[in-house]
C-alpha cells in the first residue's frame, strides 16, 4: 500500500485496524504531515483522543489516535493559561493545573472523561460558564491542522478583531474541517466553592429561580435540582476568590423574596453523581422548564440563555427514555455519544451551499 | 472646484448617504470646519432616513474644503438605473460619492485635509430589507462589481473605504426590526440601527446592552458586528461577539443566512461571521442579549507608583473573579493628562494634547524622540480607574472595596471618586478631540492591540521604543479580562502643513503635502505594528484590520491565511464583497 508507506514516512505509527489504518502521531508536526498525506490520497478519516469514546478506522481510511499527543507544555497560573496537546485527557489536565492552584472549572461529566481535543471539537465547543452569567470557550488559542497539513494558530489575546475568528473552524467541528493539535486553555484560580441551598414547591419553580439569578448575572458555577416528597431542593455553588461570597449573598437576597433556605442539605449535594442513566443536554431555559416535571437536573455553564444540564429520571429510567423526553422538551442531547443529536447545522441556517463550498475550498475529505 | 463634472443637483429628493451631523464629523475631523452641530443638525432625528436636503446644505456650506468632488462614472449611472429598477434607493451624486469614499481613519482625514478622494465608489445604494440586500448582491455578482457595506462610517482602519470602486451599500436604512423582547432578555435590531438610538431605547426600559464604544453616537449595530467591536464596559459585558444571540446576513452569492439562537451543531456560523469586515457577508439584522440596567455605580481612581504595580493590581482584580465594568489603566503620560497627578501638566504638553498653538505643536513634533525622553524624565505615576455596577450602593461598594484591598497590596493610593467621574465624563469625548490636531498639521493614530498579562508591559515598552523617534506616544490599558488586556496607543506626529496652509495652495502642492504626511504616518504606524507582531500580540483588539493593518495580517494569522482564503471562496464565490480587505 503506497499510502501506508507514505504515512509511515511522516513519522506516525501505522497499525492496521479492521478495514483501515490507525495512525498514532508522536507530535503535532507529525500529525500535520500525515494529514497532508491523507488528503493527497483522499482517504476518509476519523479522530480519537485519549479517553474519548471508541472509534474505529473507516473502511479504506484512517483513524488518527491522538492519545500520544498528551503533553502539557506549560501551566502558567499568573497568566491563567495552560498549553496542552489535544490528546491529553481533561482529567489529567485538571490534575496538573490543580497543582498550580488553578482549575478548569465545573465541566460536564462527559467532557471530564474525554480529551481536550474532543472537548473543543465536540458539541460544547469547549464552552463553559464564566462569571457574569456568560458562556465562553475555554480555548484562548487553538493550533489546528488544516487539510493540507499546515498548522493555523492565532495569537493569544483576550479578544481580537483580525477578521473572522478562525478558531471557530475547529471548535465544534468534530475534526471535519481541521484537527485540533494543541490549545491554550483559560484557567480559573482554584478556590473554595461557596454553597447555598433552597427549597421550592416543585422542580419547575426551582428552574425558574435559577433562570432569574442568571438574569441578574449571578449564575452559580454549578447547580443541582432534586425533587423530593415535599417539593424540590436547589443547591448551588459559586467560585471565585473575591466574588463567590459576594455573589452568593446577592443571590440569597433575591431568592429570599420567594423561597426559603434549605439548611439541612448535605455539603456534597451539588457534586454527587446523578441517579440512573442520565443524559447531557445543551438547552435553553424554556426547554429546561419543560423538562422539569420528569426528573432531576444538574447544571453547568449557566448563562442568560440556558445551560448545559445533566438530566436524569427517578427510578433509574433508561437513558433512551431520558433522551426522548429531553428532545421532546426541545433540548439537544449531547451525551452519551450513542444518543447524541446531530443538531441543526449550517443547512438549517440556509448555509448548506456555503458549507459544501467550504469543504471543497479547504480540501477537507468529502 | 465644486460640483463640476458630476451629476449632482439634478434631483433634490434622492436619498443622501450621510447625516448632516456625520458629514460635519467627517469634515471637522480635519479641523476644517467647526465640530459643533448647527441648527437642525442634532442627532435626535438620525435614526434611519437620511435627510438629503440638509446634507446637501452642509456640503454647499463647506464645499470649498472638499476639493473636486468625484465624477459619476458611466458604470455608476448604469448601476443606479439597475438598482433603482429593484426599487432600492441609489445615487451617484457627487456629494454621496465623496462622503462614501472615506471613513474616520487618519488616512481619510488626511485625504479630506488635502481635498482629494482617491477611492470613490461608482454608486451608493440604500436597501431597506435583507431581501433587497440579497437582490443587490445578486446584481453585483452578475456584473462582478464590488459591494462594500458601510454603517456609520466611524471605522478607524479604512475597512469601509471602497478601494476598488463599485457599490457602497449603506446599511443605515436597515433599521427594522427594532424590538425589545424583555421576557427573553433580547433585542432585535436592524443592522443600520444607530448605536445611541438603541441605547436610549433600552435605557427607557431600564435595560442595557452593556456596549459603549466611543463611536456610540454615530456607529451602527452592523458596524459593531463587522469589526467585533468592544466598548468601554467590555470587562464586564464582553465584546459585541459575546452579546450576539443570532443574526441574519447575506452572503456573496446573494443567499440570506439566518443563524440559529440556541444549541446548534458544527462550527458556530454566527461567531465565524462576526468580525469579517464585510468580506464574507453583509449583516442585515441581529438579536442581542440585553440585561437589566444597574441602578448604582461605584467609581474610584487609584494611583500607582509604577506601571508594573498598576498592571499587577488590575490583573489580580480580574483574576479574583470581580467584574468591574470599567478597568482602565493609564501610562504616566496619559496619567499626567488625566490631571490627577500632583505634578501640573507643563503648558507645552497641553498644547500637544489640545492642538492649540499650532506653531508650538509643530515645533515640538519635529523632535519626537526628545519629547518622549523629556516626558520619561518627569516623575510619573500610573492611574487606574475602576468601576463597579449593581442594584444597590452596598452591592457596588462591596466589590469596589474588595478591589481596593487588592490595589492596596500593590501599593495603590485611593484618590477617591472625583477624578474617576471626571475621567468617565471625558472618555467619550476623546475621539473628537483630534480635529484641532489635524488642523494644526499633525496626525493622530490610535492603535488598539491586545495580549496576555505576562506580555503586556513588554509590549507597551516595545511599541514605545519603536515609535518614539517618530511620534509622541501615549497609551492606556483597557478591556481587561482575566487572561490579558488591550492596549490603546495614541501616536501623535507631524503631518505636513496646517489646514489653513493646505487649503490655500494649488492642488498639486496639497497632494505633495498629503504624500509627505502619509509617509510620516506610515513610517510610525509600520514601526509600531512591527513591534506588536514581534511581541506576539494581536494587531487589533476591536478596530478591525481594514486597509491600514492588512499588510500585517499574514504575521498575525500565519498559515491561517489559507483558511481565510477558503472562507472567502465559500462565502463569496464571486469575490465581490469588500474586495481588497483582509485578502489582497
Amino acid at each position: 500500500m503506497i499510502a501506508r508507506e507514505d504515512l509511515a514516512a511522516t513519522g506516525v505509527a501505522v497499525v492496521e485496524e479492521g478495514e483501515g489504518l490507525r495512525l498514532t502521531p508522536p507530535s503535532a508536526a507529525a500529525l500535520a504531515r500525515a494529514v497532508a498525506v491523507v488528503r493527497a490520497y483522499r482517504l476518509p478519516l476519523h479522530v480519537r483522543g485519549s479517553g474519548d469514546a471508541p472509534a474505529n478506522a473507516p473502511a479504506g481510511g484512517v483513524l488518527f489516535d491522538l492519545g500520544s499527543l498528551d503533553r502539557i507544555a506549560s501551566v502558567d497560573p499568573a497568566a491563567g493559561i495552560g498549553r496542552v496537546e489535544a490528546g491529553c485527557s481533561v482529567a489529567a489536565l485538571e490534575s496538573a493545573v490543580r497543582r498550580s492552584g488553578c482549575t478548569l472549572g465545573p465541566l460536564l461529566p462527559s467532557v471530564r472523561a474525554g480529551s481536550v481535543g474532543a472537548w473543543l471539537a465536540g458539541p460544547t465547543r469547549g464552552e463553559r460558564g464564566i462569571p457574569g452569567a456568560r458562556r465562553q470557550t475555554a480555548a484562548l488559542t487553538v493550533a489546528a491542522v488544516l487539510p493540507d497539513g499546515r498548522i493555523a494558530e492565532g495569537r493569544a489575546a483576550p479578544a481580537k478583531a483580525v477578521g473572522p475568528d478562525l478558531d471557530q473552524l475547529a471548535l465544534g467541528g468534530g475534526g471535519r474541517l481541521c484537527i485540533v493539535a494543541t490549545a491554550g486553555i483559560r484557567l480559573f484560580p482554584a478556590t473554595l466553592a461557596m454553597p447555598s441551598a433552597w427549597r421550592f414547591p416543585d422542580v419547575s419553580a426551582a428552574v425558574a429561580a435559577l433562570e432569574r439569578l442568571c438574569e441578574h448575572r449571578l449564575a452559580p458555577a454549578r447547580a443541582r435540582i432534586r425533587a423530593g416528597a415535599d417539593g424540590a431542593t436547589l443547591g448551588m455553588v459559586w467560585e471565585g476568590i473575591q466574588s463567590a461570597a459576594i455573589e452568593r449573598d446577592r443571590a440569597g437576597r433575591i431568592l429570599l423574596e420567594f423561597c426559603t433556605p434549605a439548611p439541612e442539605v448535605p455539603p456534597n449535594f451539588v457534586r454527587e453523581p446523578p441517579d440512573g442513566h442520565p443524559v447531557e443536554v445543551d438547552a435553553r431555559w424554556a426547554s429546561l422548564r419543560a423538562w422539569s416535571p420528569h426528573g432531576d437536573l444538574i447544571f453547568f455553564g449557566l448563562h442568560g440563555g440556558g445551560a448545559f444540564a445533566v438530566l436524569s429520571l427517578p427510578e433509574a429510567g433508561a437513558a433512551e427514555q431520558c433522551a426522548a423526553l429531553a428532545r421532546a422538551a426541545g433540548a439537544r442531547v449531547i451525551a452519551p455519544r450513542r444518543l447524541r443529536d446531530s443538531g441543526p447545522g449550517w443547512e438549517a441556517a440556509g448555509a448548506g451551499s456555503v458549507w459544501e463550498r467550504l469543504v471543497v475550498a479547504l480540501g477537507a475529505p468529502p | 472646484m465644486g460640483l463640476a463634472g458630476s451629476d449632482a443637483g439634478t434631483r433634490m429628493d434622492r436619498p443622501g448617504l450621510v447625516q448632516p451631523v456625520e458629514l460635519r464629523s467627517l469634515l471637522s475631523g480635519t479641523g476644517l470646519i467647526s465640530s459643533s452641530a448647527g441648527p437642525g443638525l442634532n442627532r435626535s432625528d438620525s435614526g434611519g432616513c437620511p435627510n438629503s436636503i440638509a446634507t446637501r446644505s452642509v456640503m454647499r456650506e463647506h464645499v470649498g474644503v472638499t476639493g473636486r468632488l468625484p465624477n459619476a462614472t458611466a458604470l455608476g449611472k448604469a448601476l443606479r438605473r439597475e438598482i433603482a429598477a429593484l426599487e432600492i434607493a441609489a445615487s451617484c451624486d457627487a456629494t454621496d460619492l465623496w462622503a462614501a469614499s472615506r471613513d474616520c481613519s487618519s488616512a481619510g482625514l488626511l485625504w479630506t485635509k488635502a481635498r482629494v478622494s482617491p477611492h470613490p465608489p461608482d454608486v451608493v445604494a440604500w436597501p431597506e430589507s435583507a431581501e433587497q440586500v440579497a437582490a443587490l448582491v445578486r446584481l453585483a455578482g452578475k456584473q462582478r462589481v464590488p459591494v462594500v457595506p458601510v454603517g456609520g462610517g466611524t471605522g478607524t482602519a479604512g475597512g469601509a473605504v471602497p478601494l476598488r470602486g463599485g457599490i457602497v451599500l449603506d446599511t443605515k436604512r436597515l433599521t427594522r426590526p427594532l424590538r425589545i423582547d424583555a421576557g427573553r432578555g433580547a433585542v432585535d435590531a436592524g443592522a443600520g440601527t444607530n448605536g445611541k438610538r438603541l441605547d436610549e431605547l433600552l435605557s427607557k426600559e431600564r435595560l442595557t446592552l452593556g456596549h459603549g464604544p466611543p463611536s456610540l453616537r454615530t456607529a451602527t449595530v452592523g458596524g459593531w458586528l463587522a469589526t467585533r467591536s468592544a466598548g468601554l464596559l467590555s470587562s464586564r459585558y464582553g465584546t459585541v461577539a459575546d452579546m450576539v444571540l443570532s443574526l441574519t446576513a447575506v452572503d456573496g452569492s446573494g443567499e440570506i443566512l439566518r443563524t440559529l439562537e440556541g444549541p446548534s451543531a458544527g462550527p458556530d456560523l454566527c461567531k465565524l461571521l462576526l468580525g469579517s469586515e464585510g468580506t464574507l457577508a453583509i449583516f442585515t439584522e441581529v438579536r442581542l442579549r440585553i440585561w437589566r440596567r444597574p441602578r448604582e455605580r461605584w467609581l474610584r481612581a487609584v494611583r500607582f507608583g509604577s506601571l508594573q504595580d498598576a498592571l499587577a493590581a488590575v490583573r489580580e482584580v480580574l483574576r479574583s473573579g470581580l467584574r468591574p465594568h470599567i478597568a482602565s489603566l493609564h501610562d504616566p503620560l496619559d496619567t499626567l493628562f488625566a490631571g490627577t497627578d500632583p505634578l501640573r501638566v507643563p503648558q507645552p504638553l497641553k498644547w500637544l494634547a489640545e492642538g492649540a498653538q499650532a506653531e508650538a505643536l509643530r515645533l515640538a513634533l519635529r523632535a519626537p524622540l526628545l519629547l518622549n525622553r523629556l516626558i520619561d524624565a518627569l516623575p510619573g505615576s500610573s492611574l487606574v480607574v475602576l468601576g463597579f455596577e449593581g442594584d444597590t450602593e452596598d452591592d457596588t461598594a462591596q466589590e469596589g472595596e474588595a478591589a481596593l484591598v487588592i490595589c492596596g497590596k500593590e501599593r495603590g493610593e485611593d484618590l477617591g471618586a472625583a477624578p474617576a467621574e471626571w475621567w468617565l465624563a471625558s472618555a467619550h469625548r476623546a475621539p473628537w478631540r483630534q480635529a484641532p490636531l489635524f488642523a494644526a498639521g499633525a496626525f493622530v493614530e490610535t492603535l488598539d492591540v491586545a495580549t496576555t498579562w505576562p506580555r503586556a508591559e513588554a509590549l507597551y515598552h516595545a511599541v514605545r521604543r519603536a515609535a518614539e523617534g517618530q511620534a509622541l506616544v501615549r497609551a492606556h490599558f483597557a478591556h481587561a479580562a482575566p487572561e490579558g488586556c488591550g492596549i490603546e496607543f495614541t501616536l501623535l506626529g507631524l503631518a505636513g502643513g496646517t489646514a489653513a496652509e493646505v487649503s490655500s495652495v494649488p492642488r498639486d502642492e496639497a497632494e505633495s503635502d498629503l504624500e509627505r504626511a502619509q509617509e510620516a504616518r506610515d513610517a510610525v504606524w509600520n514601526a509600531a505594528l512591527t513591534a506588536v507582531a514581534d511581541e506576539g500580540a494581536t494587531i487589533s483588539h476591536h478596530s478591525g484590520v481594514g486597509s491600514s493593518r492588512q499588510a500585517f495580517l499574514h504575521r498575525e494569522l500565519g498559515d491561517g491565511m489559507r483558511a481565510l482564503r477558503a472562507l472567502k471562496q465559500a462565502f463569496d464565490p464571486h469575490g465581490i464583497l469588500n474586495p481588497g480587505k483582509l485578502l489582497s
